[in-house]
């Protein structure tokens, strides 16, 4: 524990004990791990909606639940996603909700919802109405749709709970950032359980303005390929229970730690020498008092731009030379910006339970720049007991989650 | 565990001095020039209006703002910005600036913040309807339970346009605390928000329709209780349920 420095004191870990993913690879967490295990694409071109040049996107093609009557001013894709997400079965997040209002109460369960858009496509719509007539559209609820704690607020009247309740939104770490936050919640005793996640869907204002930035790819994207030509946009919804640790879910899954940083550099380029990347990565192994070398796996941010990349690459490589398994899984389920902290953290659990790495989809000829080591096709390896899962957002906005067994 | 949380400062920014002058608070212009003019140009009267209230918060406090942890608590973040990319979207031909669109994401003042001042130190920004002010509290707790120290806590909303949720936005408001698990020179000190049974009648008329069209205004019955050294329950928010905290001086 000698690494620890005085800013930072260790952490205890919280139970997972539920956890479920829908995305372009379907309902739920086994439709997530075949396409990891298949290392399959379910990049395809934009359906949705139209945009003036061509992309492909992690698109979500199965349908959604619809919202109930008394919570319709809270109806739009974004909660749709989440609710889709809540009631799947086989990840059981719900049915855990009901159990822990049973056990603690529902003033003792947090809502932490990452999201970088919330429900802005249904608010791009009302503008073309607003546009045309000079007024927005009578069924247009701003707060309970597009404003950025709508998901979360959404989940809380869903499930009949009275705690803590809010958004984080830090673009691409917003749900990683939402761990971070469910963990503290609960050990500082401010709540005994928290629904934790990331919903983003997919918009006309993501699209259009990671093309203004010139970082769309109108192929699927290729991670850490020295051919990489860009992010893949995808939509998702990634939602985690977490609860304090006692008896009853001694084998569950756990949060070790998050790590958080910012580059303090640049709104939109990460810092040159992956200043501030490197920094959540330590911070995350020293608040969860490991060794780098302690780490079986790594799912990497690795959004397929040039430039995150080959800075991402250097701040592993600084924290872990080229020791560490890893692997960026956006060529499977594209980039889901507010939801990939989450997604990626549940892709980093499966790869626990099921002990394989999952691969590089995309990826064909590493990037001579690249020094980790970084995995091209699954591959199956016993004794994976913990991993981590780098999200890095505008704002040079920085968190590693650590997960164990 | 800790019980209480000690205030080391408290700034308030707002082009309304009227407004101030009837609440009888102390508070600012916001201030250019604490802005570098290359940043100033790219930044919005939210992110400006925040930075001022942060810099004075922190000056006050006598706290490094370039080691300071900050929490970011707005409803809409950066809502004029978001509003003039949307009117854009329905016209295929319309390009989106690159700098507006980075700059439409809810972690634009705390990006900026942590550039301005150099500081690498963990941010967030969080949002939740009436209870951001609340919620921003109880992120601080959460984070100074687990990591003894100071926090930055930023509250702001800025002028919205009025078709969107009137009549939120019809008045520009931001306000920054330092936070602190120590005593030392702190000015006062507040407890852990709770749900209360205080009536949603007995609170003020006046601040609660400002609350309503500036959300960051819910910060006002802490910064009267603070100005008056007035120890007692003071109201987090305006909407059941309310959420308090205990001040105490």
């Amino acid at each position: 524990m000698d690494t620890i420095d005085n800013r930072h004191t260790s952490i205890s870990p919280v139970a997972i004990t539920a956890y479920s993913a829908l995305s372009a690879c379907g309902m739920g967490n086994k439709a997530l791990s075949q396409a990891l295990l298949d290392n399959q694409s379910q990049l395809t071109p934009l359906s949705l909606f139209n945009i003036p040049f061509p992309s492909f996107v992690g698109e979500i093609k199965q349908p959604l639940l619809a919202i109930r009557e008394q919570l319709a001013e809270y109806n739009c894709r974004n909660a749709r996603v989440a609710l889709t997400a809540l009631n799947d079965a086989e990840g059981g997040v719900r049915v855990a909700v009901e159990q822990a209002k049973q056990k603690y109460g529902a003033h003792r369960i947090g809502v932490i919802i990452g999201t970088s858009t919330s429900g802005l496509y249904e608010t791009e719509s009302a503008y073309g109405v607003l546009l045309e007539t000079g007024k927005m559209p009578d069924d247009f609820h701003f707060v309970t749709e597009h404003a950025y704690q709508a998901t979360a607020r959404f989940i809380q009247l869903e499930l009949g709970l009275t705690g803590v309740c809010y958004a984080i939104s830090t673009a691409c770490s917003s749900g990683a950032k939402a761990i971070a936050a469910g963990q503290r919640l609960i050990n500082s005793g401010l709540c005994d359980a928290v629904i934790v996640g990331g919903v983003d869907t997919l918009c006309r204002l993501t699209l259009r303005g990671f093309r203004s930035l010139e970082l769309v790819s109108s192929k699927p994207c290729t991670p850490m390929d020295k051919n990489r030509h860009g992010i893949s946009i995808g939509e998702a919804g990634g939602l985690l229970m977490l609860e304090k640790r006692h008896a009853d879910n001694n084998s569950a899954m756990k949060v070790l730690a998050v790590g958080e940083s910012s580059d303090a550099h640049h709104m939109s380029t990460p810092h040159p020498e992956g200043r501030g990347a490197a920094l959540a990565m330590t911070n995350a192994l020293q608040l969860a008092g490991l060794k780098a070398e302690e780490i079986d796996y790594l799912n990497l941010h690795a959004t397929a731009t040039k430039i995150n990349d080959s800075v991402e690459s250097k701040a592993v490589f600084s924290v872990f030379k080229d020791q560490l398994p890893c692997s960026g899984t956006k060529g499977i389920t594209g980039h889901t910006l507010g939801a990939a902290g989450a997604i990626e953290t549940i892709i980093a659990l499966i790869a626990l339970q099921q002990q394989f790495i999952p691969g590089t989809q995309g990826l064909k000829n590493l990037d001579e720049d690249c020094q980790c080591q970084v995995i091209q096709d699954p591959l199956h390896k016993q004794g994976l007991q913990i991993a981590m899962s780098n999200s890095f957002g505008f704002g040079g906005n920085n968190a590693s989650v650590i997960v164990s067994l | 565990m800790i019980k209480q949380l000690y205030i080391k400062s408290a700034a308030v920014c707002c082009p309304d001095s009227e407004l101030l002058q009837s609440f009888d608070l102390q508070g600012s212009d916001i201030e250019k020039s604490l802005i570098p003019a290359g940043m100033r140009r790219r930044t919005s009267l939210t992110t400006r209006m925040a930075i001022t209230a942060a810099t004075h918060a922190c000056a006050q406090a006598g706290s490094d703002a370039q080691y300071l942890a900050s929490v970011f608590a707005s409803l809409g973040g950066e809502i004029q910005v978001t509003d003039a990319l949307c009117r854009l979207l329905p016209d295929d031909n319309e390009l989106l600036s690159p700098t507006q669109f980075h700059n439409s994401v809810h972690n634009t003042t705390a990006g900026y913040w942590g550039i301005l001042n150099k500081c690498q130190a963990p941010t967030t920004a969080i949002a939740a309807a009436d209870d951001t002010f609340a919620m921003g509290l109880i992120e601080v707790w959460a984070q100074l339970q687990q990591n003894n120290g100071e926090r930055l806590l930023v509250c702001y909303d800025e002028l919205w346009p009025q078709y969107l949720a009137p009549p939120i936005g019809l008045t520009a408001f931001a306000c920054a605390f330092v936070l602190s698990t120590e005593a030392d020179q702190s000015i006062g000190a507040i407890t852990m928000p709770q749900v209360s049974q205080l009536k949603q009648q007995s609170l003020q008329v006046d601040w609660v329709k400002l609350t309503e069209s500036a959300p960051a205004a819910a910060v006002i019955p802490l910064l009267l209780a603070l100005q008056d050294k007035q120890p007692g329950l003071v109201a987090l928010n305006i909407k059941a349920p309310l959420w308090t905290s205990q001040f105490e001086v």
